[in-house]
Parts: C-alpha cells; structure tokens; sequence
C-alpha cells in the first residue's frame, strides 16, 4: 500500500464531487459487507435454531440412540450429553490449575529470557491444529491402552491450557503494582500476596477465560475423533471408558441417511450453541465488570 | 456472578439427572468393546440388548468401517473387532495372534435413485464394472438398455458413490467386479479402499445410503439390511447362470453353499461370484468375520458372547437379511472360539 | 550506657538479603513446575508427531510433499494432492473473507449508528464461536444442496469457460462447498482482530486528516490502513492458519478424492481433512505413518503461520493497549 499524501494540494486537485462519489462508493461497499456478514451469521444461527427447536424435545435427554433398527424408534441422544460432561469437566480439572500456575510463573517469578521461551511455547500449543492434537493423545494414550474419556479430557485440556493461560496473564497484569508492594512492605511474604492478594482480584477475570475456554472446547470434534470415539449406546460415567460427546455425535449424525438422524443432530446442535452462546455472552459481561471494577482502560 | 455460577449448576446438575434416569446400565460389570464393519452393525445392534439380559455383557460396538475395526483389534484398542474383508497374511502378522471367525452371512446390495422408474433394473458384472469406471456415464446408455428392454431409462448422469473409509463392504463389491471384469481387476482392482476413478466418497454403509437417496441418478453399494431400512432400490444381478437375482435369503444361501469349507488356516470362505451350478445364487453375498486375540483378559467373556452370537444371535438374523450361518461353518467357528483363553 | 540512650539491647539478626521461605520457594516451585511441563508437552507433542511419521518419512523421504498419489492397494502415498487441496481451498476462503471482514471492521468503527455497533459487534463475535462441526452439519444438509441444484449450475453456464467452473457436483459435497464454509469461518476472526485495529488508531491522526479536508475514505486509505497494515496483515495469517488447520467442517463438506483437479466443483481434500477421514481405518503401518507425516507437514505450516500472527498481534494490540485472546485451528 503506497503512502497516500494528504497535502491539501493533492486532494483539491482530484476534484470534489468525484471524491465524495467514491467516498459514498466505499460507505455503501462497507454497508453490504456488514449487511452480508450479517445475515451469514443469521442464516446459520436461524437454520440450526428452526430445525433444531423443532427437534427438540425431552427424548434428546433421556433416551439413547440405537444402532440400527428396520423402523423407526423413539431414541435420544443422552449418553453424548453425559460423555461432554464427564469430557470437559475433567478437561477443565487439568487445564484449570495447570494454566493459572503457568501464568502466575510467567508474571511474577519469571526472568525474562524465561517468560519469552514460555510464552511462546503457549503460541505455538496455541497453534496446533486439533487434529494433530489428536494424533499426538492418540499416539500418547490410546496406543495399546484403548481409548477412553481420559484421553479425550487431557486432548481438549491441551487446547484449553494456553486460553486460560494467556487469560489469566492478562489480568494478572491488570493488577497495579502498588497493591503487591503494598502487600510486601507490610510484611507479607511474597507467596501469600501472590495467592492472597493478588489472585483473588483477577478470579472474574480468570472465570471469564475458563468460561471460553470450555466453550471453545465444548464443541471441539478432532481430537474426540482420535480418543473417545469408539462408544457404546447406553449412558456411562465411568472416564477409563471412551464416552461419547455431543459434537462427535453430530458430526456421525450428520452422515447417516434417516432424516431422523438428522433432526436430532440439529437438536443436539442447538443445545451445544445455546450453551457456547451463553457462556460467550456471560464472559462478555463478566470482561465489563470486571473492567469497570479494576479501571481498566479498554 | 454468583447466580450464573448457581444457574450453571442446576443445569449440569439436571443434565445429569436426565441422562442417568434415561437407561439405568445394566451390566453386572464387564464391558464388551467391539468396533469394525458397518455391514454387520444392524445384526449386532440386535444383539446388544439380547447379550445385556442374557448375559449382562455391556457391548458397545462402533461402526467405523472393517479397515478401521482391523486396526483397532491390532492395537488392542477393543476387546473385538469385525471385517468382511479377510485379513491378509500380513494383517494376521500384525495383529499377533489373532482369529477370524465367520459370524454372519449376507449380501451387498447396488442401490439406485431414479425416481421414476419403477421397474426393477437387471445388470451384470462387466456392465456395473464400465459404470464404476466412468466408462458408461448415462442411465440410458446402450449397455444398460440391451440388459433391460422395454424399461424407459431417463438420460441422467449416472453419480456414483463409493465409500470413503476402510471398507469390508467395498472389498466384496470390489471383489465381485474383480472377478465380473478383468478390465476391472487390472485396472483397479480388489481391496478395502481403491483408487476409485470417479464417483463421490461417503463414510460408512450409512453415508452412502444418505448420499444415494439424496442424489437423483444415484448408484451405489451398501449392505441389503441399509437397503431394506431406507427403502432403496436395488439392482437384480445376473449370475453365472444368467439368472437375474436379488440379495434376499434364498440368493444368500444359495451363494454360501458354493464353498462349505473355511480355509483351515484362516477360517476363511469366499462365496463372490459363484459358478453357474448355482443358478439361484445372488453374486456379491458374503460372510463377515470378528476378529479376535487368542490370548485376552476377557477371553470368558468373549467366548461366551462369540458363542452364543454363532447360535442363538442368528435368530435376530432373517428378517435384517441375514442368513442364520450353515452347519459346517457353524462347527469350525465354534472350534476356533472354544481356543480363545486368558 | 546512660539512660538518654534509646538503643536495644535485643539481639539483631544479620541481614541476609533475600529470605529464602519455604512458602515463596514452593510456590515458585510448583508454578515453575508447570511453566517446565507447559514446555515439555509442545516438545513432546513435536517429537512424538516426528517419531510417528518416521518410517514414511524413511520411506518416501522429501519427495513425499511432492507426490500426488495416494493409493492404498499399491501402497504409495504423497502430500502432493491434499497439499494442492489446501492452498487452493485457504487462499480462496481467504481471498473472498478478507475483503467482507475490512468492511465490516470499518463499518463497525467508522459508519454503523452507535446503536447497531454493540449488537452486530456481538453477532460478528459470535459467529467465531460455533463450533465447526455445526457449521459443517449446516454445510451438508442445507449449503450442499443449495449450490448444488442452484449455485454451481448458474456459476458452470455462466462462467463455464474458466476451467475453476467445470461441471457441477452431483451430490454437494465439492471444494466449492468446502471453500465457502471455510469463508464462513475465517470471517469473524479476520473482523474481528481487524476491528480491535482500527478502534486503536490514534483519534488525533483521523481528526487531522479531517481537517485537511478528506472525505471519510480518503481518511481510511490515507490513515487508518498504514497504521494498521502490520496487524491486519497478521489477522489475515492467522484468518489462513485457520483455515488451513479446520479438519471437521472440511471433511464433512469436500468428499473425497485425490489428484490435482482445477473444477472447483469437484471433490478433493486437503491435508486435515485427509487425515480426519482416513485415521481411523488405516490399514498398514505405512499408511498410518504417511497419514502422521500429513500431519507433520500440516503442523509445520500451521505454527508458521499461527505463532508468527500471534506474536504481531500481541505486539500491535500492546501498543494499542487492548487485550486479545485468540483461539488457533479447530
């Protein structure tokens, strides 16, 4: 992009009128590009939100799937709404502390030599893609042992580790430094600021990175595909087991031929975005107050 | 805050309620995990509630495609699992011990979509081979009319669909056209996947039924119980004997009496194609196996599921298209399962 | 010592400098001990990727990327197809959402009412967050269809004489299908990061250039695209690394196949999606090895792609003093 000179001279030579016509050219560009973005995003929420209200009803919750059957049968989806919870609960355990210690190191005990290799390690986990993350769970645990929830928890805890991380780091570094020094001047060994002081300001700031981060790996399929997907019908608990999870469950839906299949696959859908729309818009609204409280300058 | 904390919980909470009160598990304990052909998925979806109230066996079986349920059994990630594509020695070297038992019997059904022809369409071997190999791409090409005069066949592409994964369903289709076409076999081949010279790929006997159904001009190949339950068509095959059979229980039998005796090392039988003595047979019937270690922590349990899944199991059979497995089949399968121990 | 004296008689410990307690020393310890395992799963994560694709890598060597073959029955395999698959998938998802997602970023900072920035802001925000699997679920059953019996006809009568607008797919599942879910995916994050940019440049600089006269456009081109060139340059690599990554949602919509075809409408596959549909059911321990060295070579574009984007827009938005927290590849 070359460097445009706004001397005055330069623009009272193109003439006027024609400036404005493409200024007005741009604007109306810009309108129908947010115009299309838009309804994009309306057609694919309001495609799985009709086919998926219709759908939905209390067999989603209560009743299995069947594997096969001549007729049609009354089934549901019950042991993948299970599964995801096992699933990403668990995933949530290990990511959780793993994350806020990681964080914690980086802000107040690392050298910056340190913090730089760490931080880019976070990048670069950050950047794999989730199906080598399944490859590699794959490789790690399923090799020889079978699959089972525990893979599939410790693949989407990959994924979550640097989102809760890099989260938290951020408003670690909200809090002022003064507060800390404070906290030191008064004796306080330096341990006990970090957990006592410090943490406890930056927990709606942390609860707002978990929240997305569950959201984002709520409906992570690839490294399910690779862990935990090799299940049986009926509604397990057990994590040594391979659980089923709902976005493994759609996307086998979604090739089956029984237009049964397929409505419950959007059902299952619309229960999945409901609960990523609510948890974003909950971290969004925690993020605003938990700005507001700590003054921070968006 | 607070609420929203409280809100999240009496959701995960109630969630949780629904979905233990929907099937209590039954099983005393041991858990069953299988995985492989989607060919013989419908007959063993029967037995999963039949083996919990005999047994309380839990069985969980994943339909993911006999290359995949081959590959599972080889890295001991379940407990079985089910191909209707033989292992090859390799395979066998691989998968260190293990068996293969015949466990059912059944047959591949063509299935099409062309609406409006109601009449049902004859083909055979070489002809399905040229459509599988772009060689005939319209349903009215000459070839297909020769086989059914006085049937109006439209002028629409013909779409094939193969499937994408490992497939045991596309080794016997492949098999069947190997041996219908030496064009075919050279040029493509045998094999749980091929290098497939056109057509669109679909996962699992399942995928391809969908895709069939939804794709006017439509061909393709699953096992005759997916026919049955989408109410596909299916072509009439010619055999040896120049009939023209469908894969139904008697075209089945009859193409398994054409080889009575597994292999000895392999247990394994093939019944692809059969020579003309047997007119009434239906060319691409197949058996399928399950593949087990000899040696296995479950090995009780799988010895009395694999038994009774060769006996009692094949009553569940006949009305799914499969054939209850002959006599003499029967006693090799029970032969290899009673080796199975701990 | 007389009485006028105030010092204590108590004694002083010597100053040590710093005190080693047992609380700051497991804390560190522990936190440390994370930061270490943190470090050790990325390398873990690339040597157990490299250890798995060893005997193809042994085997097929560099010529590997190039081959365009993938044949299970004779056993010879290559990256060369799916490799093809990729680029021409990204670069065109890429090419069309990079241009819709800088109007909707300048829209949202310079034209929209302000009542409308907050709830399309959210709506752009949200579409980020479904997950690919419900994309690709809508790509099969209501996207596949649609440019199936109406688009790609149109497109092929219309434009049939570029060889990208061959003849239509049959059954919906193509690279065209797979190139629009994958612009429906890069969309949000390319306007989004592009936003947070332009919401930084400095008020002032717009106002001067303001007041020299220019017409709203005059000012974007003059000032804010310089001021934010570096940072949208980076939300576009990170838009394609996205792209490149997405396994699910592209399996579910290309269906299948190999070779170099130029008709978009054809199926075909790119590297991620090669290795969702084929992992499972691998045969021979070649092929699993050579569909692991897919991943590797996947893997390696990615974190190119990915981290480099990171780091810039970390840097850009510290300067502007925002905060970001992006995801990488689903």
């Amino acid at each position: 992009m070359s460097t445009h000179s706004l001397t005055k001279a330069s623009l009272r030579a193109e003439g006027l009128p024609r400036r404005r016509a493409v200024n007005r050219l741009m604007e109306l560009l810009a309108w129908l590009a947010a115009a299309l973005g838009v309804a994009i995003l309306a057609v694919v929420v309001w495609s799985v939100a009709r086919r998926g209200a219709g759908a939905l009803n209390l067999d989603l919750l209560t009743r299995t799937p069947v594997l096969f059957s001549l007729t049609p049968v009354r089934q549901g989806l019950a042991n993948a709404f299970a599964g995801s919870l096992v699933i990403v609960g668990i995933a949530t355990l290990l990511a959780l502390p793993v994350g806020i210690l990681v964080a914690i190191y980086l802000n107040e005990f690392a050298r910056p030599s340190v913090r730089s290799a760490v931080s880019l390690a976070l990048d670069v986990l950050n950047g794999v893609p989730a199906i080598v993350i399944g490859i590699f769970v794959y490789g790690l645990l399923v090799v020889g042992h079978g699959q089972s929830a525990f893979a599939g928890s410790f693949a989407l805890a990959c994924i979550m580790l640097p989102l809760v991380a890099r989260s938290t780091m951020e408003v670690l570094a909200l809090v002022p430094m003064s507060l800390r020094e404070a906290s030191l001047a008064l004796g306080v060994p330096r341990w006990r600021t970090t957990l006592s002081i410090v943490l406890p300001q930056t927990i709606g700031g942390i609860v707002t990175g978990t929240v997305l981060a569950v959201a984002r790996v709520a409906g992570e399929t690839a490294p399910l595909l690779f862990t935990s997907s090799l299940v049986g019908t009926q509604v397990g608990w057990d994590p040594h087991h391979a659980l089923q999870t709902v976005p493994v469950a759609i996307f086998e839906l979604a090739e089956s031929s029984d237009p049964a299949d397929h409505a419950r696959a959007w059902a299952a859908a619309l229960v999945l975005l409901l609960f990523i729309l609510f948890a974003s818009l909950g971290a969004r609204w925690l993020v605003a107050r938990a700005s507001r409280r700590l003054g921070a300058v968006r | 805050m607070r609420t929203l904390a409280l809100i999240a919980a009496v959701v995960a909470a109630s969630v949780a309620a629904g979905t233990a009160g929907a099937t209590p598990v039954k099983q005393s304990g041991t858990t069953l995990v299988g995985a492989g052909s989607s060919f013989v998925a419908p007959l063993v979806s029967q037995w999963i509630p039949a083996v919990g109230s005999a047994y309380g066996y839990g069985l969980q079986y994943s339909p993911i495609g006999s290359g995949g349920g081959i590959n599972a059994i080889t890295g001991r990630t379940v407990d079985f699992g089910a191909s209707d594509a033989p292992l090859s020695p390799d395979q066998f070297t691989a998968c260190k011990g293990c068996a293969q038992i015949p466990w059912a019997l059944s047959a591949t059904a063509v299935i099409y979509n062309l609406n409006g022809v109601k009449n049902l369409l004859h083909m055979d071997g070489p002809t399905l081979a040229g459509i599988f190999s772009g060689q005939i791409a319209a349903w009215d090409d000459a070839a297909i009319k020769k086989l059914n005069p006085g049937v109006s066949l439209p002028s629409a592409k013909i779409a094939i669909v193969h499937r994408s994964d490992n497939s045991g369903t596309t080794y016997n289709f492949t098999d069947y056209l190997s041996s219908a076409s030496p064009a075919w076999r050279s040029a493509t081949g045998t094999g749980v996947a091929v290098n497939w010279p056109v057509g669109s790929g679909a996962r699992g006997s399942s995928g391809v039924a969908a895709t069939v159904a939804q794709t006017q001009g439509g061909i393709g190949y699953v096992d005759v119980a997916y026919a049955k339950a989408n109410q596909l068509q299916f072509l009439a095959m010619k055999n040896q004997s120049g009939k023209f059979t469908t894969p139904g229980l008697r075209g089945i039998i009859a193409a398994a009496s054409s080889d009575q005796k597994p292999d000895p090392a392999t247990n394994q039988l093939s019944i692809v194609n059969p020579p003309k003595k047997y007119d009434l047979a239906y060319p691409i019937s197949t058996y399928t196996y399950v593949i087990v270690p000899l040696q296995s922590s479950k090995a009780q349990e799988l010895r009395k599921f694999l038994f009774w899944a060769v006996t009692k199991g094949q009553a569940f059979g006949p009305k799914l298209l499969f054939q209850p497995i002959p006599k003499n089949v029967l006693v090799v399968a029970e032969k290899t399962i009673a080796k199975i121990h701990n | 010592m007389s009485g006028a004296n105030l010092t204590f008689d108590r004694p002083r410990r010597p100053f040590t400098g710093r005190r080693f307690r047992f609380g700051d020393v497991s804390l560190q310890a522990v936190a440390g001990a994370a930061a270490a395992a943190t470090t050790f799963l990325v390398v873990l994560i690339a040597y157990k990727v490299v250890r798995g694709a060893q005997p193809a890598i042994e085997r097929y060597g560099a010529h590997f990327v190039t081959r365009v073959a993938w044949d299970p029955v004779k056993n010879v395999y290559g990256a060369g197809s799916f490799l093809f698959g990729t680029a021409l998938t990204s670069l065109l998802a890429l090419a069309i959402a990079a241009p819709l997602a800088i109007g909707i970023a300048l829209f949202l900072t310079e034209l929209a009412p302000r009542r409308l920035r907050g709830p399309v802001t959210a709506l752009v925000e949200t579409l980020a967050a479904i997950p690919s699997v419900v994309i690709g679920l809508w790509g099969i059953l209501v996207l596949g269809p649609i440019l199936r019996d109406h688009v790609e006809p149109a497109l092929h009568s219309a434009l049939g004489f570029i060889p990208l607008f061959g003849s239509p797919s049959s059954t919906g599942s193509s690279v065209f299908t797979a190139v629009v879910v994958l612009t429906i995916m890069i969309l949000p994050i390319v306007a989004s990061i592009s936003r947070e940019l332009f919401l930084g440049v400095p008020r002032d600089l717009k106002e001067g250039a303001f007041a020299l006269g220019t017409t709203r456009w005059e000012m974007v081109r003059g000032v804010v695209f310089p001021y934010a060139r570096g940072g949208i340059a980076a939300a576009l690599i990170l838009g394609l690394g996205r792209a490149v990554g997405e396994a699910i949602a592209v399996t579910q919509v290309i269906g299948t196949g190999v070779g170099i075809h130029w008709n978009l409408f054809d199926t075909g596959d790119t590297l991620a999606s090669k290795i969702a549909a084929s992992y499972q059911g691998a045969q021979s321990n070649i092929q699993i090895a050579s569909l692991v060295y897919l991943g590797l070579i996947l893997l390696v574009f990615s974190l190119l792609m990915n981290v480099s984007a990171q780091v810039i827009v970390r840097r850009a938005a510290r300067r502007q003093g925002v905060g970001f927290n992006r995801g990488g590849a689903g």
